[in-house]
């Protein structure tokens, strides 16, 4: 095998696939990436039999083949080259010789035919979506996602796709994330998958603004394809808790403010936060929220900013982090939170087809 | 009557009792949390069980039990505390309505049963418990009625009794450790076998940890892994025996913490055999080290003299030999290797006393089984069974280390086992060097450098330690021990039948 790269070109494509290697693999394979070339360019892979990512890119090949290569190590290799030319060879071992302008490396493969191969996508649905639409969907709902690894089936973002929707869900059991978009799919295609949190990573990465990319899903695996790259995933097995259960109902009253104060404002009381209870008081009255966060050994801060708001005085306190997830992840300028009372859930919600909600922390006094 | 409160969590309760605990719990926590917040998050709500463990309730859907173990865990933590003698734990289960299970909680008049339903103590037929037990992976001939006690093993006995009357309640996990041939892997058939006899509708899964991960793997490969974790997860009790496989398998070790996470949440029992204590297995994760220790952890030591006696009369019964009690005694004064070599050493005496049809002298014993003693003995290592155990440490194969590779794991793996033979076996410095296929030369510079690295770090040291003990200790390395008994394993048995009727 042997072919000449643009460094950049190699380099960009090396960065995408490379965060799917697991640095601490048993199986040594794992750790490679599989360069395959042909007439058209190169196709890089990299798995980590969970998560495989795919990516087409460019290159004047004159042998054909395949081999793979340390996936981290080439990437480093490849960043540090002094000019924008690589050559690459690979002999029968699959050891590779790179040459870059006075550059001279070597470095060791593996055979590519040790490399997993991933699994046939026989029964598939198979749909179209725009890519922008789905990256903001999972921008506005992964941070939600449970770390807990006990529960196993809050570990990722739930995909529904019915009744002309397309919803996506995250929880932690302390607050949930919820897009809810209308989209019309082909009749048959109802589904309700799991996408695991390195794969909702992964497709965030590599997702543009603009274009359209083809999903494929079966019961236990989804496909990606986008122009020039192709994630495959395994999905979580198990059934997604049925999350209504815990959206509130009909609000009594609504504050509306503005995303980016409110943000900035939680993110300075926040630095005073009681550690034991980690939680900041949020008063509402009068066209004013005020914030505040008391701990009896540090201090206390308070913050008072203005609000479209007309009801009685309510006083409820939330997680700080909690709050702050959403306002980082949205990009409208006004958001409104919606209140029953001081202790059942709030909602954040925006002018678009999204929703999040929060459990108060219980307030002494 | 219970009216009077805290009430005794290692009493069992009745279903009674629970409904109006449960009332007086959710009166307080209404008037804690206000009507509208009670009603919104607990309708539907049930106490399932109390018990020392923690109380368990029910919830009418997942999301409500994730929710309300969330964000309530102190209010009704506090709130039990009230009314119970210890609540520090509680769990929010999503069942059916606790009337699904009535059937199981009372039998017959007016005995009332545990919580866990243990009612089901029907008889069950042998040759159904046979059938039953050899398809949950249980050996037919380990049971708990030919396990010899002795002064090595009380604590595992009893715990693995313990453990087979009320599994999932007494040691969670319960951990055996013991080099081999003690009687690990009998005791955990025992209390398969115990446990099966006494509850046969329970599920009871018994591998080793090496099936355990071909069955991992089979499910990864055939997409099957869904079937692989309800197979698992859903045991009654968890067998496994040889946990220290699992060293190093970091992808089978996470695997393995999600199943041994949902069997401990449903209160199902484990139970764990390892060749060395949970903190020395090879490189496994701190979190399972922590799981694994979290229960009771029973070491079966060496049998002593009586104690082997005692196993070797009890062998000579069951194979229906020959061999008299003052043979026996010869026996195990000079025998004092694990269980395997006693059993090595009574067949040969029986075979010879066979072939010679007249009487045996201890003298004739003690040289019939000559070669066993020396080697056990004076745990007479040889250059082998080192390179095996160090090998095992460095995680390469005993050809690399016999091999001409030369990288700096190998080469110190290499200098270490030098390093052993030279420390733990009577080999010159020619010999070593023969056995490792360089001159003697390196043999002194592997010495000393060891030595010398021993000095500047610590956890080289610990690990080098280690090897030792395991060496030691005898129950380093799995790999076949050619001096443990004159036949292959399962040859042993047969083999002496053969000859005895042929001698008749």
């Amino acid at each position: 095998m042997k072919f000449q790269i643009d460094k950049d070109v190699f380099q960009d494509a090396l960065n995408q696939v490379q965060h799917v290697v697991s640095s601490r693999t048993t199986l040594p394979i794992l750790s490679n990436v599989l360069i395959e070339a042909d007439e058209l360019g190169l196709q890089l892979s990299t798995t980590d039999l969970d998560v495989t990512i795919t990516m087409r890119i460019p290159a004047e090949v004159s042998v054909t083949g395949a081999t793979t290569l340390p996936a981290r190590r080439l990437a480093s290799i490849v960043r540090e080259l002094p000019t924008s030319e690589i050559k690459i060879e690979v002999n029968e071992d699959n050891a590779a010789t790179l040459r870059s302008g006075p550059s001279f490396f070597k470095i060791l493969g593996l055979p590519n035919s040790e490399f997993p191969v991933i699994g046939e996508f026989g029964d598939a649905k198979e749909f179209t979506i725009d890519q922008k639409l789905l990256k903001d969907a999972l921008r506005k709902t992964a941070y939600a996602i449970s770390t807990d690894e006990t529960r196993y089936v809050l570990n990722g973002v739930n995909c529904i796709i019915g009744e002309g929707m397309l919803t996506l869900v995250a929880t932690d059991g302390r607050r949930l994330a919820m897009v809810e978009q209308d989209l019309e799919f082909p009749a048959g295609n109802e589904s309700s998958v799991i996408i695991p949190t390195k794969a909702v990573n992964e497709l965030q990465r590599l997702l543009k603004d603009s274009g359209e990319m083809k999903v494929s899903l079966t019961n236990n695996q989804a496909s990606f394809e986008l122009n020039d790259s192709h994630l495959i995933t395994k999905l979580i097995e198990g059934n997604y808790p049925n999350f209504r259960q815990v959206i509130p109902g009909e609000a009594k009253y609504r504050v509306t403010v503005e995303r980016e104060v409110l943000h900035s404002a939680v993110k300075r009381v926040a630095l005073l936060v009681n550690e034991k209870t980690n939680s900041i008081k949020f008063t509402f009255a009068d066209n004013q929220v005020a914030i505040s966060a008391n701990s009896p050994e540090i201090g206390e801060a308070e913050e008072s900013i203005d609000v479209k708001y007309d009801g009685p005085k309510i006083v409820v306190a939330f997680n700080p982090e909690f709050v702050m997830a959403p306002l980082r992840n949205l990009d409208q300028d006004e958001v409104y939170i919606d209140l029953i009372d001081e202790s059942s859930p709030g909602v954040l919600k925006i002018d678009e087809p999204f929703l999040y909600v929060i459990m108060p922390m219980r307030v002494a006094g | 009557m219970h009216n009077t409160y805290p009430l005794n969590v290692e009493k069992s309760f009745e279903p009674q009792q629970l409904t109006t605990l449960w009332n007086h719990v959710s009166d307080d926590l209404r008037s804690d949390l206000g009507d509208p917040l009670f009603d919104r998050w607990f309708t539907g709500f049930l106490l399932k069980s109390v018990d020392s463990d923690g109380v368990v309730l029910s919830a009418p859907g997942s999301m409500y039990a994730i929710w309300v173990e969330e964000n309530f865990k102190e209010s009704l933590i506090l709130t039990f505390q009230k009314y119970l003698s210890k609540c520090d734990k509680f769990r929010v289960a999503v069942c059916a309505p606790i009337e699904d299970e009535a059937p199981l909680a009372v039998s017959g008049g007016d005995k009332v049963v545990s919580a866990k339903g243990r009612v089901l103590s029907q008889t069950i037929s042998e040759s159904k418990l046979l059938e039953r037990g050899l398809a949950a992976g249980l050996v037919e001939n380990f049971r708990f009625d030919n396990f010899v006690p002795g002064e090595n093993c009380e604590l595992a006995l009893a715990a693995a009794k313990a453990v087979a009357d009320d599994p999932g309640r007494t040691y969670q996990p319960l951990y055996f450790n013991s080099a081999c041939g003690l009687g690990k892997t009998h005791l955990l058939n025992a209390i398969g076998w115990d446990s099966l006899r006494q509850r046969p509708k329970s599920k009871i899964i018994s591998v080793t940890a090496e099936q355990f991960a071909n069955d991992y793997i089979d499910g990864i490969q055939n997409n099957s892994i869904a079937a692989f974790r309800k197979r698992y997860r859903e045991a009654d009790l968890l067998i496994i025996d040889d946990v220290q496989f699992l060293g190093r398998k970091e992808g089978l070790q996470r695997e393995f913490f999600h199943t041994f996470n949902r069997l401990n949440d449903q209160r199902k029992q484990i139970i764990l055999a390892s060749d060395c204590p949970a903190s020395e297995i090879n490189s496994l994760e701190d979190r399972l080290v922590s799981r694994f220790q979290s229960g009771l952890s029973a070491e079966i030591h060496r049998p002593g003299l009586e104690t082997r006696a005692a196993i070797l009369r009890r062998k000579r019964d069951d194979w229906d030999m020959k061999v008299s009690d003052d043979l026996i005694n010869a026996i195990v004064e000079r025998v004092k290797g694990n269980v395997r070599v006693l059993e090595g050493a009574l067949i040969r005496v029986a075979m010879v006393a066979t072939m010679n049809e007249g009487e045996l002298t201890t003298d004739h014993v003690h040289e019939v089984i000559a070669d066993i003693c020396d080697v056990r003995e004076g745990r007479q290592l040889d250059a082998e069974e080192i390179k095996r155990a160090v090998a095992e440490q460095f995680d390469v194969s005993v050809s690399i280390i016999n091999g001409k590779k030369r990288t700096a794991r190998v080469a110190e793996a290499r200098q270490v086992a030098m390093f052993l033979c030279r420390d733990l076996t009577e080999l010159s410095l020619v010999e070593v060097a023969a056995c490792f296929a360089k001159d003697h030369g390196t043999v002194i510079y592997s010495v000393k450098k060891v030595k010398k690295r021993c000095e500047d770090s610590a956890s080289f040291k610990s690990t080098v330690e280690l090897i030792k003990r395991r060496l030691s200790r005898g129950g380093g390395t799995k790999g076949p021990r050619p001096n443990d008994s004159m036949m292959p394993e399962g040859d042993r048995f047969t083999s002496f039948r053969n000859f005895s009727s042929k001698g008749k």
